[in-house]
């Protein structure tokens, strides 16, 4: 029989925690449920209820607390439970006097506190979602997130189909060989498919051009079909990449016709094929290594998005794919550096001094996307006369940098690299610039340090290096002032609220269709985790790393790492799904997240994440209280 | 009829139960009505709509009742209630494609009877709410005088009626279409919900009603708001 008020149940299975109910539950969640109605204006929660929790159905309510800030935009779908006190992570950080209102017409479900409390006890999972501390909440959005990717199937196993998207191009066998010819320079194909009456009757290639038309002296006006491969093996469109993959390897061709009873479908190439199965990591690495020219580096750059997607499908986590493109991203800037060694070493001669080359920013913590900009500076051995060396440093720093812009690493907007003449420096200089930044009362000053505390050994003597970061490390522990201003830069960019419809909801009720997921989630968390690790005197460099140290830590308990942590590792996951989608598509990928592209569950955690950044934020505003800003 | 309408809904009520059956009619009849004197926003109702085989109660039939019941201004979805009817004719073409309930189904449904009695049972002490009242008063009337040998005799307030009023006041003639119950849930930000199942028509009337409600600065009488009868 049809379940009763399926407009209310249908409605209720669209939203956490409420999806998370067995089918057999949510028949009957409704029965257990009231309505209620506010004019624009009225107060919420309505006067005269006992406590339950609500459920926004049409409408919107604001909460603001007591001296009038925005704290949350309530819409269709959102779940207000404090008064079950049951309180979701993300409700954790509002204050208890906070006065909501409805700012629309609003349709309310209500859910009495003693029937969630039966619900929950019948529901395991619905209990655990009002139970589990937020990094128990993170870590499992994660997990879901890492199964999704995993269960896109390998690309290979895709249907032909996808990788043969453009219309098939196509002649008539009585066609001229010249006609023939100028219809594949016009579609700027390399085959043709012969079809007679809607069937494949055969196919024509470059090389058939030359072969069997040029070399045999046959007349260019006699008709295609004289010079055309008949009998040509084909392939369905449902059958998957690897089949097609055998067919050609079996045959020795290059180019399948897909063809389904409908007639002709289209063509794929090796070329389409292998484009796609050559994308991993090690295999690039390879190529980088044997590139001769800035030129071939970038077309062998031209592949790391589709590494980054391939390694997300193959259920890569967002480390990992970091991992491995800051690792492409190495072995491009050695062999850049190799090639520029080579072109100067017939102009101004070998390198003059020892130097280093040292990544900073996410190169340096190993936290690199197909999409990120450069980040660099040179550390020359304490022998550096700028007289006699500046040219070649220069020399070199602007053809790394060049040629990394080339590969798609483009160049840095703050100029924080190699060819800006403050970012090639001694090593010895390299310690008073950095004192004088951390002597500096500006934050602009600690901004600079913050590039520099990040910085990696990539190409050159690694001891050049290590005994300034040691110091550097020994000496921002102690120097609480400077500590202060990194604070205060780390807190300024807020995270946002949360979500309000499809639009992100930030502080000042400032709304945006754009959630950008590096400078709203991923850099807040990598500034915490950066100053919490310098206060404790710790050296390690990635975010991840950084949280696990200063974990128990006098600044930071092993619960706020945990979550940072959890938080982290979910935006890295989320960015890859949002980049591969964008990968597949064609698309540059980005970090703009459109919120409609997130379940109602992804922005539930998401606004638990951004709580646990808001907090840790606070708690950090609070530990450096003088030199803070609100 | 017209010199009925002098006496008082209540002193009518304890007329017909004088005259009443025993059975469920009286048994409803028995229990007083609301209090005309209390504002809207402190009584029950009971929001209920028929589904029919057309529009006239002496030749047409119910095919489905559906309700759900009000205390104040808060609805207890608990108490809602589908109820499909045995038919006695055939379905017409027509009304079985509107309200998509085939003969088949219908025949699975309850006699008209028992529905009814499960009815008076919840209406009992509660204002009747519906869009278009007198559809339902028209049917409910029938099959009360047919099954229970009485009249029947309800408070009501139909949603088409005070938004009907509300022009009035305003002095607007109501445009073509804009006192369905669809359009004026629109008007109060209400959710759209699948039309013509007994069911989510009651439940949005009852909604409606109390957007109506919440729309005035202070809650009317009940009998300011009553329908005339």
């Amino acid at each position: 029989m049809n379940v009763e008020l399926i407009e209310i149940r249908d409605f209720l299975a669209d939203y956490p925690p409420f999806s998370l109910l067995d089918p057999a539950a949510l028949d009957t969640l409704p029965k257990l449920m009231a309505v209620r109605y506010l004019r624009r204006g009225s107060a919420f929660p309505p006067t005269g209820e006992a406590a339950a929790l609500y459920v926004i159905r049409k409408g919107a309510v604001e909460q603001r607390s007591a001296d009038g800030k925005l704290i949350d935009m309530l819409g269709e779908g959102d779940i207000f439970d404090a008064p079950c006190h049951g309180a979701l992570p993300a409700s954790s950080t509002v204050p208890a006097t906070v006065a909501s209102v409805a700012v629309e017409d609003t349709l309310l479900y209500l859910l009495p506190c003693p029937a969630l409390q039966t619900l929950r006890r019948e529901q395991p999972r619905l209990d655990e979602f009002f139970v589990r501390s937020a990094a128990e909440h993170l870590r499992h959005a994660r997990h879901t997130l890492d199964r999704q990717a995993q269960q896109r199937p390998d690309l290979m196993a895709q249907p032909v189909s996808s990788f043969a998207q453009r219309a098939p191009v196509t002649a008539a066998p009585e066609l001229s060989i010249l006609q023939a010819s100028r219809l594949m320079t016009r579609e700027r194909v390399s085959a043709l498919m012969i079809v007679d009456r809607d069937r494949l009757v055969g196919i024509v290639t470059d090389r058939d051009l030359r072969s069997r038309c040029l070399a045999e002296g046959v007349s260019p006006e006699e008709p295609v079909a004289r010079i055309m491969t008949s009998g040509v093996a084909s392939i369905g469109p449902e059958n998957a990449a690897s089949e097609a993959l055998l067919t050609m390897t079996r045959h020795g061709i290059h180019h399948l016709p897909v063809v389904d009873a409908g007639g002709v479908r289209g063509l794929v190439s090796a070329t389409d094929l292998m484009r796609w199965q050559s994308a991993n990591a090690v295999h690039l690495a390879g190529q980088i290594r044997k590139c001769a020219s800035v030129a071939a580096l970038a077309t062998a750059s031209a592949e790391l998005p589709e590494l980054q997607m391939r390694m997300h499908a193959g259920g890569a986590n967002a480390a990992q794919v970091g991992q491995a493109i800051s690792s492409a991203n190495d072995a491009i800037t050695c062999r850049l550096i190799e090639l520029a060694q080579q072109s100067l070493a017939t102009t101004l001669g070998p390198p003059p001094i020892p130097f280093a080359w040292a990544a900073c920013g996410s190169q340096g913590r190993h936290e690199q996307t197909a999409h990120s900009d450069q980040d660099n500076a040179l550390i020359l051995h304490d022998d550096y006369r700028p007289q006699e060396h500046a040219a070649w440093f220069e020399a070199l720093a602007r053809f790394v940098n060049d040629g990394l812009d080339a590969c798609g690493f483009r160049y840095c907007p703050g100029k924080v690299m190699a060819s800006t003449p403050a970012w090639r420096q001694s090593s010895q200089a390299w310690v008073a610039t950095f004192q004088s930044w951390m002597r500096h009362t500006d934050n602009m000053g600690a901004m600079l340090a913050a590039n520099f505390l990040d910085l990696r050994v990539v190409f050159g003597d690694p001891a050049l290096l290590t005994p300034l970061h040691e110091t550097v490390v020994r000496e921002c522990a102690r120097n609480e002032g400077f500590l202060a201003r990194m604070a205060a830069n780390a807190v300024e960019t807020r995270p946002p609220l949360g979500f309000f419809r499809n639009l992100l909801l930030a502080g000042g009720g400032d709304h945006a269709h754009t959630f950008d997921i590096k400078r709203g989630g991923l850099i807040p968390i990598t500034d915490l985790a950066r100053i919490h690790a310098l206060s404790a005197g710790l050296a390690e460099i990635g975010t991840v790393a950084r949280l696990r140290a200063a974990a128990g830590h006098e600044t930071l308990s092993s619960e706020a790492a945990l979550e940072l942590e959890e938080a982290f590792s979910f935006l890295g996951g989320l960015r890859l799904r949002h980049q591969a989608g964008q990968i597949r598509q064609g698309l540059p990928p980005d970090n703009f997240i459109a919120p409609e592209s997130l379940t109602a569950l992804e922005r539930t955690q998401l606004k638990a994440v951004f709580a646990v950044i808001g907090r840790l934020q606070d708690v950090l505003a609070q530990r450096y209280p003088n030199r803070t800003r609100e | 009829m017209m010199l009925e309408r002098l006496f008082s809904l209540d002193y009518r009520r304890r007329r017909l139960l004088a005259r009443a059956p025993a059975g469920p009619l009286r048994d409803f009849l028995a229990t007083p009505f609301a209090d005309g004197k209390v504002p809207c926003t402190e009584t029950r109702y009971l929001a209920l709509d028929l589904e029919t085989t057309g529009g006239d109660p002496q030749q047409h039939e119910i095919v489905s009742l559906g309700w759900v019941c009000l205390d104040g201004t808060r609805i207890d979805l608990g108490s809602a209630r589908h109820r499909l009817v045995r038919l006695a004719g055939a379905m017409t073409g027509d009304s079985a494609v509107i309200h998509a309930i085939t003969d088949d189904e219908a025949a699975t449904g309850v006699a008209l009877e028992e529905a009814l009695r499960e009815l008076l049972a919840a209406l009992a002490g509660r204002v009747l709410i519906a869009h278009h009242a007198k559809t339902e008063l028209g049917f409910i009337g029938q099959a009360c005088a047919r099954l229970f040998g009485g009249r029947i005799l309800s408070p009501a307030v139909d949603t088409l009626d005070i938004a009907v009023r509300r022009l009035n006041r305003q002095r607007e003639t109501p445009a073509p279409g804009s006192l369905r119950l669809g359009t004026l849930r629109r008007q109060y930000n209400l959710p759209r919900y699948p039309a013509h199942n007994a069911l989510s028509d009651a439940l949005s009337a009852a909604e409606l009603f109390l957007a109506q409600l919440a729309q005035c600065p202070e809650p009317p009488l009940l009998k300011n708001w009553q329908f005339r009868q």
